[in-house]
């Protein structure tokens, strides 16, 4: 390999933190290179040390972390060493980064335009009217189609995607070499998703400037970067060109993380017959949802917002139905109409779950089990109390019997007995979800409603948690209403597959 | 930021031993004094400290540290309640206003805002004069005053915890207002009433001696640490240990539970 081709090292780099006097290594001798004009994506699902590396070769690296040993050359100079003065230089001029939470990595207070500016503003020296022009060409770049309107802007008016097209925008307006994309698409939907990893491949045959991507996402990895390197508990794993990695990984890592991928493949669909003639456990009619916007002052008048529109769906007993849809169609204003949470409907739902008699003799409700597994958990009380808690309000089972109950459901979600004197934040998302799916099956519903169960777990985890999920399913005969964004998710779990877009059904067929 | 770590640890350590110092002598001094606080003794009149009068002796020769033992209990005594019915009160309306919100909400906090538009001592002062002074009507005028600012620290957690989906989780299960309102939500407000309620209780502390310096409070010959701050306040260039005894012990008293709740409220 040519020396003068590789734009940025890394070699043997070793960060840790210390904590209670004990060295936690984060990054365990790292050594990489980035090539003039390349695109290397890092893969690693989180806690991997992604982040890590990217921090260490912007210089933000916290100041509780230690650098243990090696350095990061970057065109000769070398990063570690160098001074706060001299790296606030490169920073955006030479290296700079995209974020993946846009809407607090912009200042709300100010313009994007000032934003934008303000990265030209730092590094050259032009007249007022050509840091404007500058701006707006770079505003037109990467294809945000109103540049004039959009730099007198404020961040929080733009969409997910257009504020993702105003960061890269930032970025590449200094003319950088390199340019660090930290999951740059993981809160998009996946349309908008693919359209922002095109910009920067865009961005990249155009202007040449090397990109480091990275992601947990095999698929955001695979779809533009040319060589990959993946990483687990800070260290290097395998590297190497993308297709072959993929396509032939010798690490053990690597091929779980590459068979985790819901690829549209046969063998991952939910085998699970459904009954020819079961009968309808769900039944939604001419259903219309709305939202009541807040009343300004003491006497304004509430004014009130359709959500959804005149929705029917049937739901057979056993069967899984999903329902996908982008940001904002009203997939979970759905579910929350379907289990109670919104009373502002109008039409019908109707729950025949009369054979959902527990123990008691009780008729229990539809459950469901939300997205974020960290809000959905009572952050102040211990996992067992968690699991207690729908038992003491639903049944009439004695304190010997709930406990029973908790400890049986607790080994049916994949986890011991042990667990139930932690709280919340000790458990990561994965075991967290496990809970909230344990929370919901544990008064023995027939009707599960899950809203995207899965989004923000990684793709490891999801494929497990899908998994169990199917098993549940067959073991309790359960019947689900499955709400993700994420097609190759539903493909994995859905029988029959519903599209919703702005509060009304535009598809419904068997997956 | 290593260091900002350090000093809030170093903060709180320092908080928890000022306070545990101070909180001992107080406990012991409801069992034991070296002295009876009140007795009086005209042949040890206004004597400066020596061995067998650590403090020194006030203008009545009643042993003073004996006295600033038995007026911090007295004090801490009439703070403790009035942060107890502050808290207790303020809370339930935090937590009803919070959770309902509506017309009900605005009421309650415009009455909120009535109440703490007036400097709390001005609003002591009037129910004090309107009562009669006393250690009870101290204790319950207090009391009232605090009710708002805890009423506004559990109204903004409750907003905001009330959206999240573990509540949401709970109202599926089909748990009631209440339940969800005191052991769904109230336990995750502890984070900010916890620092609170110790502030609350420094407010007290000087509310009550700001109350019986003025002679609104405590009467004598009861000992508080205003009662003797005001009593010492015509022998303070003669004999000024009589009322550095219970001035440094009020600042000790602010100082631990100031550190102790900022070192909560950065953890």
């Amino acid at each position: 390999m040519n020396k003068n081709e590789i734009l940025l090292s890394i070699e043997d780099l070793s960060i840790g933190f210390s904590k209670g006097g004990k060295m936690n290594t984060v990054l365990d001798h790292i050594s990489l290179e980035v090539k003039k004009g390349e695109i290397l994506g890092i893969v690693g699902e989180s806690g991997s040390g992604k982040t890590m590396t990217a921090l260490a070769v912007m210089g933000l690296l916290p100041e509780s972390a230690k650098i243990l040993s090696g350095g990061i050359d970057f065109l000769g100079n070398e990063l570690l060493t160098m001074g706060e003065k001299e790296h606030r230089r490169l920073r955006g001029k030479e290296i700079s980064m995209v974020f993946q939470e846009n809407m607090s990595s912009f200042n709300p207070l100010l313009t994007i335009g000032a934003q934008v500016e303000e990265m030209l503003r730092l590094h050259s020296k032009y007249t007022k009217e050509e840091y404007k022009a500058l701006t707006i060409k770079a505003l037109r770049e990467v294809g945000l189609s109103k540049p004039h309107e959009i730099y007198h802007q404020y961040p929080h008016q733009l969409s997910g995607g257009m504020r993702q097209r105003a960061m890269i925008a930032m970025a590449m307006v200094a003319g950088p070499k390199l340019v660090i994309a930290d999951e740059p698409t993981t809160a998009l939907d996946p349309t908008i998703q693919s359209k922002i990893l095109q910009l920067l491949k865009k961005m990249n045959d155009k202007y040449g400037m090397s990109i480091i991507l990275i992601s947990h996402d095999l698929r955001v990895i695979q779809s533009i970067c040319s060589r990959t390197i993946v990483m687990k508990d800070g260290r290097i794993v395998e590297s190497g060109m993308t297709n072959e990695l993929f396509t032939n990984p010798c690490n053990q890592y690597t091929k779980e993380l590459v068979a985790a991928v819901p690829m549209l493949n046969k063998e991952y669909k939910n085998t699970y017959k459904v009954d020819r003639d079961s009968h309808p456990i769900l039944t939604i009619q001419n259903l219309n949802v709305f939202y009541s916007e807040k009343a300004i002052g003491l006497l304004g008048k509430k004014s009130r917002k359709q959500v959804i529109r005149d929705i029917s769906i049937l739901v057979n007993e056993g069967e899984t139905l999903g329902i996908v849809g982008e940001s904002g169609s009203g997939k979970s204003t759905l579910a929350k109409a379907i289990v109670g949470l919104n009373k502002e409907i109008e039409g019908v739902i109707k729950i025949n779950d009369f054979t959902a008699i527990s123990n008691d003799g009780s008729v229990s409700k539809p459950q469901m089990v939300f997205q974020d597994p960290y809000g959905s958990l009572n952050p102040s009380k211990k996992i067992g109390w968690i699991l207690e808690e729908p038992l003491k309000l639903q049944s009439n089972l004695g304190k010997k019997e709930r406990v029973a109950r908790v400890n049986e459901m607790i080994e049916q979600v994949g986890m011991t007995t042990k667990y139930l004197e932690r709280y919340p934040f000790q458990l990561s998302g994965g075991q967290r979800q496990r809970v909230a799916i344990a929370v919901a099956l544990i008064v023995n519903p027939k009707l599960v409603i899950l809203d995207e169960p899965v989004s923000s777990l990684d793709t490891t985890i999801q494929a497990q948690i899908l998994e169990m999920l199917k098993e549940l399913q067959r073991k309790y005969k359960l019947t689900y209403v499955f709400i993700s964004h994420d097609l190759n998710v539903i493909y994995q779990i859905c029988n029959r597959v519903c599209v919703i877009n702005q509060g009304e059904i535009v598809e419904m067929k068997e997956a | 930021m290593k260091l900002k770590v350090k000093t809030c640890h170093f903060n709180y350590i320092l908080g928890l031993l000022i306070t545990s110092l101070v909180l001992l002598m107080v406990l012991i001094g409801f069992f034991y004094t070296p002295y009876d606080p009140n007795e009086m003794n005209v042949a040890l009149k206004n004597n400066p400290p020596t061995l067998a009068h650590l403090l020194g002796t006030d203008n009545f020769g009643r042993d003073i540290l004996s006295r600033v033992m038995k007026g911090a209990g007295t004090t801490y005594i009439i703070a403790v309640v009035v942060v107890i019915i502050g808290g207790t009160l303020g809370t339930i309306v935090g937590t009803l206003t919070g959770y309902f919100g509506g017309w009900f909400d605005e009421v309650v906090m415009r009455l909120n805002d009535v109440l703490t538009s007036f400097p709390s001592i001005l609003l002591a002062l009037v129910f004090v004069s309107v009562f009669g002074p006393g250690t009870y009507n101290i204790i319950i005028a207090l009391g009232i005053i605090f009710v708002p600012s805890y009423a506004r620290v559990v109204r903004s957690e409750f907003i905001v915890l009330k959206e999240r989906d573990f509540v949401k989780n709970a109202k599926l299960m089909g748990a009631g207002s209440f339940r969800i309102m005191f052991i769904h939500i109230l336990p995750n407000t502890r984070r900010v009433l916890i620092p609170a309620l110790l502030i609350g209780f420094n407010n007290a502390v000087l509310a009550e001696a700001g109350l019986s310096y003025l002679s609104l409070g405590v009467q004598p010959p009861q000992a508080s640490l205003g009662r003797m701050l005001s009593e010492a306040q015509s022998y303070m260039i003669d004999s000024p240990w009589y009322a550095i005894a219970p001035g440094l012990m009020i600042i000790l008293t602010i100082l631990g539970f100031s550190l102790i709740s900022g070192g909560m409220e950065n953890e």
